[in-house]
């Protein structure tokens, strides 16, 4: 079966694409995370979202920016560094070219998820288009803002399955005037004690990871004062402060170890190292935010995701194991309300079928 | 009226010793802050666990009775108004704070828990709760989920929304459901994301798991004076571009600073045209080194007075007065209704400009009281309701929060929508947006059981609009396109 591409351009492009067709659809961005969760079924029209790109309004003195969904984050951060702001996120595959939809649609999150959390919490408005081609505005252009329901956090982590993300509105951050690393190399164990002291402290990281065997944090401030607490939080954690390329070496490794992880973990945070530890593999631990990605070869995909559930984590593949093991180590609690608003929002199940596997039905799995 | 089956269900759910049903008692639930929009129950529930939350509504959706989740009633927008015929859920008597993890920099609390007991039990760890509504010595944790409630500091910190990191939820039909979970880790789309915030309609929380913060070494605050609110506005402004993230930004225009000094005499002054407070909080060098900056920038802009808190009681005077300036105001006028919109924040003095002008022509008096940092205005309009005023005053409030749609932003920051504003749903949204979460809500709650009337519009509320196209206010600014 060859596939209809359909790339609309902008947002009557994108309502004309699912109002004009039917039958089911896969949405798709810069398919970085094309291998992740559950396997797309093959559909009859693509609707691939990388012509849907641009910056539709920016005021950096307001500190928002509304952009299409298609837009790969990393082109739309060096537009908003030149008035020195920033989205405040770092998801490692922003660098191969993620647009700031997909990340939204997988909920994905970097290092500085310790400080800004994730898309989740940076999406203050979005434009959706719903497999009948409904067009739906949630939220707005102003930061602080309850009137109605928040549907973009409702499309965070919905891997194309309730509607299409057109058009995005991010909250944005200044890009401080400069940014520390500190480095202690050692084991999981080791650097989960120093970073509950760290943690304990007043020197408030963006950043607090382990990297298969190295620990890192982050610091971000005036250029003084990030220094002077770089330098404490060497004496604290008994490492070293690095110079500016060596910091950026240390965390592209960091980035090329999740980008080659097969399963990425959340669980308490107190949780993670011991959980690593029974995972096996090449790990890399948020020590703050307790969200984790270990490589590990796919007949213990399975394994991983028993010892998260029993930690009461949660998991999901990044890497498809290909031998039957699920991409979802758990079920959501809220299934049966979740399937609800599936139905509602897309009730013939035209979008990202596969992507959740079983969890709408049966029969969309076989289909 | 509720049948004598529907009642016999509902006692055996909760307890008989947890049902309010005398009139009088009933009375005292008639309305919540919004004390406009009134109506009594037929019966009030106080269940002391989950159990008995989800065994009450299950017996309200087997019978088809609608009812209303219920914290401490101090919302602002008639969100928590009972519904004749239904009953009224408080969640008053789950109280406890049942864990806090100082290691995780959690708690784990009941919806009845105060905002500000979180943060009390957290302190003797070094930790606080975040989100902190003026309210916060009464308001509830499960109200603040069900608003998303913000306060002065959402501008750093965020709102509500940032700081739940799960709840245990008893949806429509009964089922007791957990949403989100031990991090920020999701299992497919955010259920939690769209329950926070969505008014009481989407179901009643039982249990909230929030993230506590490491309080901050420093905390610096300085109270400006300014001759005009426009200057005072600039200052915001270039706070803003030199890239510094005060954790609050407050105004306050004369009439509201008069009030405030009235009822708490704070110290602020009582003839200086607007008043900012501006507090920073972080690692003690950078703080200071940012706070330096903000004081050069209140000089640059004509400042007539600069007090810096000295310690702590100082700073809790500067903030009473802020805090206390909505109640005050009962003590310039002998009425007045609390708006709560939004613009963007290089709107504000063209939003100001537009309030002022719009109260000389209702012949009323505004004052302002704002979160200036994020353009969450809070216009007080004064009136007097014996003298006839309430209708004009009514009318004029609704337009100011229909303005700051108008000028592209929102009708609520932090009060929420509820039986208030539903009605201007159609202001600021779309028929297909509106129909939209219809469907959302539908999917939680296809019978409309829970908390109906509120958040979105209906006929029955605003009355039938049919007739010919008009184009939405949005499309005529050009915002949005009609497909």
């Amino acid at each position: 079966m060859t596939a209809t591409m359909l790339a609309p351009t902008d947002l009557r492009g994108a309502h004309e694409a699912l109002a004009g067709t039917s039958g089911p659809v896969e949405i798709r961005g810069a398919a970085t995370a094309a291998d992740w969760a559950g396997a797309p079924q093959p559909a009859p029209t693509v609707l691939d979202t990388s012509r849907l790109t641009g910056v539709l309004a920016y005021n950096p003195a307001d500190m928002t920016v509304g952009v299409r969904a298609g837009t790969p984050l990393r082109e739309l951060q060096q537009e908003l560094a030149t008035h020195g702001q920033r989205v405040a996120f770092d998801a490692a595959r922003v660098a191969r070219g993620a647009t700031a939809g997909g990340l939204v649609a997988t909920a994905d999150s970097g290092p500085l998820a310790l400080a800004y959390g994730s898309m989740r919490d940076l999406v203050i408005g979005a434009t959706v288009v719903l497999a009948d081609g409904t067009v739906a505005r949630t939220g707005g252009h102003v930061i602080k803002n309850v009137a109605g329901y928040d549907l973009a956090k409702l499309l965070h982590g919905s891997y194309g399955t309730l509607g299409l993300l057109a058009e995005i509105v991010l909250r944005l951050h200044p890009i401080p005037a400069a940014s520390r690393t500190v480095r202690l190399d050692g084991e999981l164990p080791v650097a989960a004690d120093r970073a509950a002291a760290v943690l304990a402290s007043a020197l408030e990281p963006v950043s607090l990871e382990w990297a298969d065997g190295t620990l890192l944090v982050r610091v971000e401030g005036t250029v003084e004062g990030a220094d002077a607490r770089a330098r404490e939080l060497a004496r604290l954690i008994g490492g070293s402060v690095l110079g500016d390329d060596d910091a950026e070496a240390a965390w592209a490794r960091h980035a090329e170890l999740v980008d080659t992880a097969s399963v990425r973990i959340g669980c308490r945070p107190s949780r993670l190292a011991g959980v690593l530890a029974e995972c096996g593999g090449t790990a890399v631990a948020g020590l703050g935010t307790g969200i984790g990605t270990v490589a590990v070869a796919p007949e213990r995909v399975a394994a991983v995701h028993d010892v998260v559930t029993a930690a009461g984590g949660m998991s999901v593949t990044r890497r498809r194991p290909g031998n039957g093991v699920g991409a979802w180590g758990q079920r959501p609690s809220a299934l049966r309300v979740l399937t609800a608003v599936k139905n509602e929002l897309d009730p013939g199940h035209r979008l990202g079928r596969g992507r959740f596997e079983a969890w709408f039905g049966e029969e969309e799995a076989r289909s | 009226m509720l049948d004598a089956a529907v009642r016999e269900a509902l006692t055996a759910a909760v307890g008989a010793a947890n049902i309010v049903s005398d009139p009088v008692g009933l009375r005292s639930y008639e309305c919540d802050g919004l004390t406009g929009f009134r109506q009594v129950p037929s019966l009030v529930l106080l269940p002391t666990d989950t159990a008995s939350v989800a065994a009450a509504v299950r017996v309200c959706h087997e019978h088809r009775v609608p009812f209303v989740a219920r914290g401490a009633g101090t919302g602002l927008s008639g969100g928590a108004m009972p519904v004749a015929d239904g009953v009224v859920i408080s969640l008053q008597r789950l109280r406890s704070v049942v864990e806090v993890d100082p290691v995780d920099r959690r708690a784990v609390v009941q919806p009845g828990v105060t905002n500000l007991d979180i943060t009390r039990a957290a302190a003797p760890h070094g930790l606080y709760y975040a989100p902190d509504p003026s309210s916060q010595q009464v308001c509830t944790i499960g109200g603040n989920v069900a608003e998303n409630s913000g306060g002065a500091h959402c501008l750093k910190y965020g709102f509500t929304t940032n700081h739940v990191l799960s709840m245990t939820v008893v949806l429509p039909d009964g089922e007791v459901v957990t949403l989100g979970g031990d991090s920020g880790e999701q299992l497919g789309p955010d259920l939690r994301g769209v329950f926070i915030g969505s008014e009481g309609t989407l179901g009643v929380v039982c249990e909230i798991t929030v993230r506590l913060l490491r309080v901050p070494e420093t905390v610096r605050t300085l109270l400006a004076d300014f001759p005009s609110v426009t200057a005072a506005g600039e200052v915001v402004s270039d706070i803003v571009a030199a890239g510094i993230v005060p954790a609050a930004v407050e105004m306050m225009d004369n009439l509201a600073i008069q009030a405030a000094e009235k009822a708490v005499g704070a110290g602020y002054t009582l003839t200086t045209p607007a008043a900012l407070v501006v507090e920073l909080d972080g690692p003690a060098a950078e703080c200071g080194e940012q706070f330096e900056q903000v004081k050069a920038i209140c000089d640059r802009h004509g400042c007539t007075r600069l007090h810096i808190a000295g310690d702590a009681a100082e700073r809790a005077r500067i903030w009473k007065g802020r805090k206390a300036a909505f109640a005050a105001v009962g003590r310039i006028s002998p009425d007045y209704i609390v708006q709560d919109g939004v613009v963007p924040r290089t709107r504000l003095a063209e939003v100001l400009g537009r309030i002022e002008q719009m109260g000389t022509a209702a012949g009323l008096r505004v004052a302002n009281v704002f979160h200036a940092g994020d353009g969450n205005l809070h216009p007080l309009v004064l009136f007097d309701a014996d003298g006839g005023e309430l209708e004009r005053a009514e009318e004029l409030s609704k337009d100011i929060a229909e303005l700051c749609v108008e000028l592209g932003g929102s009708l609520s920051g932090e009060h929420g929508i509820g039986t208030d504003k539903a009605c201007s749903m159609p202001r600021m949204f779309g028929v297909d947006d509106l129909a939209t979460m219809d469907r959302v809500r539908s999917a939680f709650d296809p019978h409309r059981l829970c908390n109906p009337g509120k958040l979105l519009p209906t006929p029955r509320l605003c009355g039938e609009k049919p007739g010919r196209y008009r184009p939405h206010p949005l499309e005529e600014a050009g915002v949005i396109e009609r497909l």
